[in-house]
């Protein structure tokens, strides 16, 4: 199967643990090499958040599981990019 | 062993940020702690009129602030917990997600616990600092002494919380302190009119 190189999700979260954590952690992630995480738009209680990952054959579950423990949870994968190139970046 | 300490510690700093404990863990000891002072203080005025020996002042004053303790850290808990709770579930509500197996739930009860700790042993601590003059040196000194002492240290301590409120308010930490010492003595004073006014020691 061909390895994710590069992940944008959606992403809603409490303003606290900061997007600085969350954006160490997910680094910590084996694969991941990249992390871009950028406020969208800031609620009262919550925010959103664009997450953008890249690197080479990430686990997308343990992503998944970061952003839930963080209290954040993913609205939607807006874009994948897998095999050997990346395409338009 | 010195990076699971590291590892804790750290954690333990995401919790602090997370859920703001240290601000309000200040706000309830200081709290607590004036509370404590100002009963050993009431104790020991009492005492002193009616001519109490050490042991009735050691014994009071401890249950005093064994029951201080424990309502603090009752109280505390109990309140602590109920607002966190529904802190949680309005985030809940906001984030679409439950939020109790996250780092945000655990933060919330750690900051409950940590809280609970503290409300409880700060009038407790208290207490047992104004009273070490009886429980140290219950033997060596003559009882009048102990009691001033006693109300000396019970006035360092209010000056002392006043200074750390002042510190914290980047107030004049000496007129926090004085405020403090006011305080201590309005409360003894009232207590020594009302009770006769008059030492049988």
């Amino acid at each position: 199967m061909a390895s994710v190189k590069l992940m944008v999700l959606d992403v809603l979260k409490p303003h606290e643990p900061s997007i600085l954590e969350l954006a160490k952690k997910i680094g910590t992630v084996k694969g991941v090499e990249g992390v871009d995480v950028t406020i969208m738009s800031v609620d009262r209680k919550v925010e959103t958040a664009k997450i953008t990952l890249e690197g080479s054959d990430f686990n997308y579950e343990s992503i998944l599981k970061i952003i839930n423990d963080y209290g954040a949870t993913v609205k939607s994968i807006d874009r994948v990019s897998t095999g050997k190139k990346l395409i338009g970046s | 062993m010195l990076s699971l300490i590291r590892d804790k510690l750290r954690l333990l700093k995401d919790y602090n940020r997370i859920a703001k404990i240290d601000v309000i863990a200040r706000r309830y000891f200081v709290m607590n702690a004036f509370d404590g002072v100002l009963a050993i203080l009431g104790i020991l005025v009492g005492s002193f009129i009616v001519g109490s020996g050490k042991d009735v002042v050691i014994s009071t004053g401890l249950a005093a602030g064994i029951a201080m303790g424990v309502s603090g850290v009752w109280g505390a808990y109990l309140t602590e917990r109920a607002e966190r709770q529904r802190e949680l579930h309005e985030l809940e509500r906001a984030t679409l997600s439950k939020l109790k197996e996250t780092k945000i739930g655990r933060a919330a009860s750690v900051a409950v616990l940590a809280i609970a700790t503290i409300d409880g042993l700060a009038p407790f601590a208290a207490a047992t600092f104004i009273l070490s003059p009886f429980l140290f040196f219950g033997s060596g000194l003559p009882l009048k002494s102990l009691y001033v002492s006693s109300v000396i240290i019970a006035f360092c301590s209010l000056f002392l919380l006043g200074t750390y409120l002042g510190r914290i308010s980047k107030e004049n930490m000496v007129k926090t302190g004085l405020i403090m010492i006011f305080a201590g003595i309005l409360s003894a004073s009232i207590s020594y009119l009302l009770l006769g006014g008059r030492s049988h020691i």
